[in-house]
């Protein structure tokens, strides 16, 4: 008998047609159906938990067709999706153990299932102990940099101000970085519940959330998640009413880093400053200000309910509790996962993301401005320092694997063509030393790459992530130096032979039909989108846009890259 | 106010809490460079050339921004934190666009500052003019009417029509005001030069030497002085009346001119090396090069040919069926003084074609409207005697592959040889410098002297033809001033090394395109002034000035047609001057310039975007001092700019203020009006 059906509604699961699997749902039984937050397997949207009496299916890639959802409604074997058990076994749900599991808008649920308790608590404790706390719990900030939470928290407490602002920041901006949507879109309350219990214990009463507009769904819950704090009057601080706003930023990815955050925030231009002062001296319009990640907040609950020493025993030494990653990349379980602190990159790229150990050569972690870790590096626990000692940064949470089939030139000109384009533009290295090196990968991809172009790189980014101001120039260059430190015979390759050794490089390959197991079938010719390929199926590479086409569509697989002038048909 | 002790390069500071490094720096006197800090405006910190290191954590920190805290150590001097600002200055440069310098003075090889004398004239003011022009150009009489006009072949006018009449400002200015002008010239310092030759090197270092209280004495062999200026240059290019008004002024300030004292027969080195406390070597390059074929003593040398008739004060017998060898200016001299002499028969020949020839085109063309044929693709292979006239044997040409020169080759065809009747031939193919005893000479037989300061060895210096081969005056006189610093500089026991300066160009103005140029104000339209010149039974029949000088009217009208390229920060760019302290240079590293334009909306102030370094200062100033925030930074990253909301015209009210203009590092925002 079922009991409850849930549909993941997160962006992820609408994106993946959710939304229509509901309304079928809808359509085909009367059963109470819940539209919750996202569970974190990506590659298995969209998914329907059905929840019996006793026991919990999960559905995965479900159809909006009529005999998809009946066979679901008939807990049919076939479609249910088996969580892998390495995948079990090595996570560890503690933020986000009610993600997908309750309904995001439903206060009610929130508070059936814990939520608010640690609000509660807090007003029992003076706010020193909840600092002190919190600084038991070890939690550094998860935005990326590490800083000591609780530490940072008492800057702002023991600041003597009558306006102390705090600041929650999600303006979520690495590509494919996802932890923070999701937890703003599947657990609202427990996002709030954390900055509550901060402005109780650092005294702040101006309280904002900086999102990043392309986040509607996560504004909206946001919205109504603050309302019905609202009118239970969970916002009611040191007996002073409060009320969170939220910001929308327009995208920039500096706006990430605090300084050019709180500019935006003031309604200027979104410019990092020089710190100190730091924002616990001089933020928000000079007043006292406290910026925490989303991550770190959500977080929060969870330290005051379970106790800071019990948090602590989860990690490493120096890096507590859990880790949202959002792994994407050449893997089988993209997704949203969260291990303990001091996994290993082995761990989460193999037994959590079921990557094949032979067809895997790195991971990038921390965003476009992190470094690639190469596969001989994989047992490194996941740690702050352990990371930053290798050329690397823990960054908000994204984990690209990078196949073995990939350039890692064309990788790092493809991580830095993001970010010089979001530099703000203000400092001199940042601006033009990130432009000029994108400009020297462009060359060495294109096989024009010099000799001195390597040295110009490794000098250039020593001096773009020294003589920057923020975070965004300060790591930029990462990735260019981490794949010249690990994968240094790839640049010299393409340098001294133009030669791209795993063919990804357009501009220095060619793309040939193999004539021995053509069937002349035509896909191939139809497909072109440029007519470089004749009737007798010859490919004009001069014509040939590179776009692979032909290669996916070809039955029989006998078209590929090859290297340039090194082809079957080359002279 | 608590005091914050630290150390700055190992040297313990005290300075206020919550002041700068850069602050403290200065209290100690040590200057640090940056560009985009203000003190009237709150710290903005974009440009980092103020790096200065943390000794105890290795960063860099931009020290406009960074405060010192107790027991610091900065390092503001190392290598390290001098090679940091370089590239950030390298940087900077390898994104900014503009042209630091006019081309018209980059390419005069004396480095006048034409767009300024130029403009002088144009506003009438022909003395402040001449004294501009006598900077660095101390025969503008001689160089006003014989100067190939370098100056004007990189005219960015050319894009347009023509370019400016450059050089006939110079003309009108030292024909107006030659008499009422006088330097100032310092008192003599006791210090004597011996200068050998009274050519324009000799004249020349002369004068820069006089400049800087050196007294000199010219020995000059001929009877007079001037050298080509009177020896080879034929009296309708420049009259000897109007050179000797050129020598007098010489005179005037003080400088003894010897004539009919040659080296090595009145005088020698050895002696003068000791009476003198340096000798200059400015012999020029007299020897006509030979044309090695048979039969070529027959046939006179060009140079000697002029000096000939130069002698008689340009008379001589009527040469009958001439034919000059050779396509340089020189070959052009002889052509056109043998028609002024009254030959009717005057045939040039040039083993190339008119497109190859070194002589100037209007040089050419007033040779073909005097009536002188040219024959070309015609080379000699030998000259014979037979009774009374000579004869020429010549071969036709056909052109090959360029050159080491550039040109194309001539390559002879066979079986076109042919014979030509003349009554005189005369070899103007170029001329050899005779080094004098105890000169070193180069591969090429000149005078050997180190380029940057004119020396030869011990108290010896040289300037002129004599170093370069034969050239130009205005290349000579640039020599000259480098020879007047050399030995300056010698004086002082320092060896002269012209100071490191970078010029960004917008390119040479055949790559560019109208659009590519900014102007600061809208283009006056107008076709060059034609040269005006004397009628033609005039210029074939007497040696009578050739053309005639522009008068104030017609050069104001050219003024006009100036687009006055060079930067409106000239003298003032804090760029520049940082990259020529830490050696910086335009293209240390090379990439894309963004085009983000220009704004000249605005009656007074022209907004160069593609100078700007994005200090945000203007913006700053604008909001934080002016209280009006016209002023914003716009977009990201490489494609950053400064501009106006909605790119609006700044509005005409806040011409009155200027303070972005003021504060500007570069020339990004700059009056229109150039007033220097």
């Amino acid at each position: 008998m079922i009991k409850t059906i849930r549909v993941g509604m997160g962006s992820c699961g609408i994106a993946a047609g959710a939304d229509e699997v509901l309304e079928k749902l809808r359509e085909k039984t009367s059963i109470k159906i819940e539209a919750v937050g996202c569970i974190g397997f990506c590659y298995a949207e969209p998914l329907v938990e059905i929840i019996t009496k006793d026991s919990s299916v999960f559905y995965r890639n479900v159809k909006p067709t009529n005999k998809n959802i009946l066979d679901i409604l008939d807990l049919s074997e076939e479609g249910r999706l088996n969580i892998p058990k390495k995948r079990l076994e090595k996570g560890l749900t503690k933020v986000l153990h009610l993600a997908g599991r309750v309904d995001p808008l439903s206060i009610e649920e929130y508070m059936q299932n814990n939520g608010f308790e640690a609000l509660r608590k807090t007003s029992a404790l003076s706010p020193e102990d909840v600092v002190e706390e919190v600084k038991i719990s070890g939690l550094r900030g998860r935005g990326g940099g590490g800083f000591p939470t609780g530490l940072k928290w008492s800057f702002l407490a023991n600041k003597k101000a009558d306006t102390k602002v705090l600041i929650c920041n999600a303006d979520e901006g690495d590509p494919g970085a996802f932890m923070d949507r999701s937890l703003m879109e599947s657990v609202p309350y427990q996002i709030l519940e954390g900055m509550l219990i901060a402005a109780y214990a650092t005294g702040a009463h101006k309280l904002f959330i900086y999102c990043r507009a392309e986040y509607p769904l996560a504004i909206k819950h946001l919205k109504y998640a603050i309302k019905k704090i609202e009118t239970h009057e969970l916002n009611v601080i040191h007996g002073k009413k409060i009320s969170i706003i939220i910001k929308e930023g327009a995208g920039a990815f500096v706006c990430g880093e605090e300084t050019a955050l709180i500019a935006s925030l003031e309604g200027k231009r979104g410019t990092p400053r020089f710190r100190p002062p730091f924002p616990t001296d001089s933020g928000w319009n000079q007043f006292p200000t406290l910026i925490n990640n989303v991550e770190t907040f959500a977080n929060i609950p969870m330290i005051i309910n379970e106790g800071g020493e019990n948090y602590a025993k989860i990690g490493t030494e120096k890096s507590k509790g859990t880790k949202l990653f959002a792994l994407a990349g050449d893997l089988k379980y993209p997704g949203l996962i969260e291990v303990p602190m001091g996994t290993t990159l082995a761990e989460i790229v193999f037994d959590v993301g079921g990557a094949k150990k032979e067809e895997v050569k790195a991971v990038q972690i921390g965003g476009p401005s992190g470094g690639c870790i190469p596969v001989e590096l994989f047992d490194t626990p996941i740690d702050y320092d352990s990371l930053t000692s290798l050329g690397a940064i823990m960054g908000s949470g994204g984990l690209i694997v990078i196949g073995s089939n990939r350039c890692m030139v064309e990788t790092a000109r493809y991580f830095l063509d993001f970010t010089h384009r979001e530099s703000c533009g203000k400092c001199t290295f940042c601006r033009i030393g990130t432009k000029r090196m994108f400009e020297t990968l462009e060359r060495i991809t294109e096989g024009n790459g010099k000799v001195e172009d390597l040295t110009f790189l490794r000098e250039m980014g020593d001096k773009v992530k020294k003589a920057s101001l923020c975070g965004l120039g300060q790591t930029a260059p990462n990735p260019v130096l981490a794949t010249l430190r690990y994968f240094i015979d790839e640049y010299n390759e393409h340098v001294y032979n133009s030669n791209c050794p795993t063919l990804e490089c357009s501009a220095l390959v060619d793309v040939e039909i193999d004539k021995n197991g053509c069937i002349e079938c035509g896909l191939c010719i139809k497909n072109c989108a440029v007519n470089a390929i004749s009737d007798d199926f010859v490919i004009d590479n001069n014509i040939c846009t590179r776009c692979n086409s032909c290669i996916e569509v070809c039955p029989k697989n006998v078209i590929s890259r090859t290297h340039k002038g090194e082809g079957y048909y080359s002279e | 106010m608590n005091k914050i002790k630290f150390k700055i390069d190992g040297k313990s500071v005290e300075v206020e809490q919550g002041k700068t490094i850069l602050y403290a720096a200065k209290q100690v006197g040590v200057e640090i460079p940056t560009l985009c800090h203000n003190e009237k405006i709150s710290r903005t910190t974009s440009c980092f050339v103020c790096v200065v290191k943390d000794l105890k954590t290795g960063k860099y920190l931009p020290s406009c921004s960074a405060c010192p805290t107790e027991g610091m150590e900065v390092d503001v001097s190392s290598k390290e934190v001098q090679d940091v600002r370089k590239t950030a200055l390298n940087l900077l440069l390898s994104e900014h666009s503009g042209d630091c310098e006019a081309p018209c003075t980059v390419a005069c090889p004396a480095h006048a500052s034409v767009e300024e004398y130029v403009r002088a004239g144009k506003n009438g003011d022909f003395l402040k003019s001449l004294k501009i022009i006598k900077e660095r150009i101390p025969l503008p009489l001689s160089i006003g009417r014989v100067c190939p006009r370098f100056c004007e072949q990189d005219c960015r006018r050319n894009i347009h029509d023509k370019a400016v009449a450059i050089n006939d400002f110079k003309r009108f200015a030292a024909d107006m005001y030659y008499d009422e002008y006088m330097e100032e010239l310092p008192e003599l310092t006791g210090k004597k030069v011996a200068i050998i030759g009274g050519g324009p090197g000799g004249l020349g270092s002369a004068y820069f030497l006089r400049l800087k209280g050196i007294e000199c004495t010219i020995f000059e062999k001929m009877p007079k002085p001037g050298g080509m200026l009177r020896y080879g240059i034929p009296e309708y290019r420049l009259p000897k009346n109007i050179l000797d008004k050129e020598i007098k002024h010489f005179e005037k300030m003080g400088i003894e001119i010897k004539c009919n004292v040659e080296l090595d027969k009145d005088i020698y080195l050895k002696s003068l090396k000791k009476d003198f406390d340096a000798v200059l070597i400015a012999v020029g390059s007299w020897k006509p090069s030979s044309m090695r074929c048979e039969g070529e003593n027959l046939a006179d040398g060009g140079i000697s040919w002029l000096e000939q008739i130069a002698r008689a004060d340009w008379t001589g017998e009527n040469p009958g069926k001439t034919i000059v060898i050779g396509g340089g200016n020189t070959a052009m001299d002889c052509l056109r003084t043998s028609v002024r002499l009254g030959s009717n028969d005057v045939s040039c020949f040039y083993r190339r074609t008119e497109k190859e020839m070194p002589a100037e085109d209007i040089e050419i063309e007033e040779a073909k409207e005097e009536g002188v044929n040219f024959c070309f693709l015609t080379a000699p292979l030998a000259l014979r005697k037979d009774k009374n006239k000579l004869i020429l044997t010549c071969q036709k040409m056909k052109l090959g592959e360029p050159d080491a020169s550039g040109r194309k080759r001539p390559i002879p065809i066979p079986n076109s040889e042919y014979d030509v009747e003349a009554d005189t031939v005369i070899s103007a193919i170029g001329q050899k410098t005779i080094a004098p005893k105890d000169c070193k000479t180069n591969r090429w037989g000149d005078v050997d002297a180190t380029e940057a300061n004119m020396k030869m060895y011990e108290n010896v210096f040289a300037a002129g033809d004599c170093v370069s081969g034969p050239a130009t005056v205005v290349e000579a006189v640039a020599t000259a001033f480098t020879a007047a610093e050399g030995i300056a500089s010698f004086f002082k026991n320092q060896d002269y090394k012209a100071p490191y300066t970078i010029n960004v160009s917008r390119g040479h103005w055949n790559s560019l395109g109208v659009d590519d140029l900014v102007y600061l104000k809208e283009l006056k339209k107008g076709d060059r002034v034609p040269q005006r010149l004397i009628d033609i039974d005039k210029r074939t029949t007497t040696m009578q000035e050739v053309s005639a000088t522009f008068t104030a009217e017609e050069l104001k009208r050219e003024g006009e047609r100036c687009i006055e390229c060079s930067c409106t920060a000239k003298g003032d760019c804090k760029l520049k001057e940082y990259s020529e302290d830490y050696n910086a240079s335009p293209e240390a590293i090379k990439g894309d310039k963004f085009k983000s334009g220009y704004d000249n909306r605005h009656p007074e102030i022209i907004h160069d975007r593609e100078k700007c370094i994005k200090c945000g200062v203007c913006i700053k100033i604008c909001s934080e001092v002016v209280n009006e925030s016209l002023l914003g930074l716009k977009d990201r990253g490489f494609t950053a700019k400064v501009g106006t909301a909605m790119d609006r015209v700044l509005p005409e009210f806040c011409k009155d203020c200027g303070a972005c203009v003021e504060e500007c590092p570069v020339g990004a925002l700059a009056w229109k009006n150039k007033t220097s």
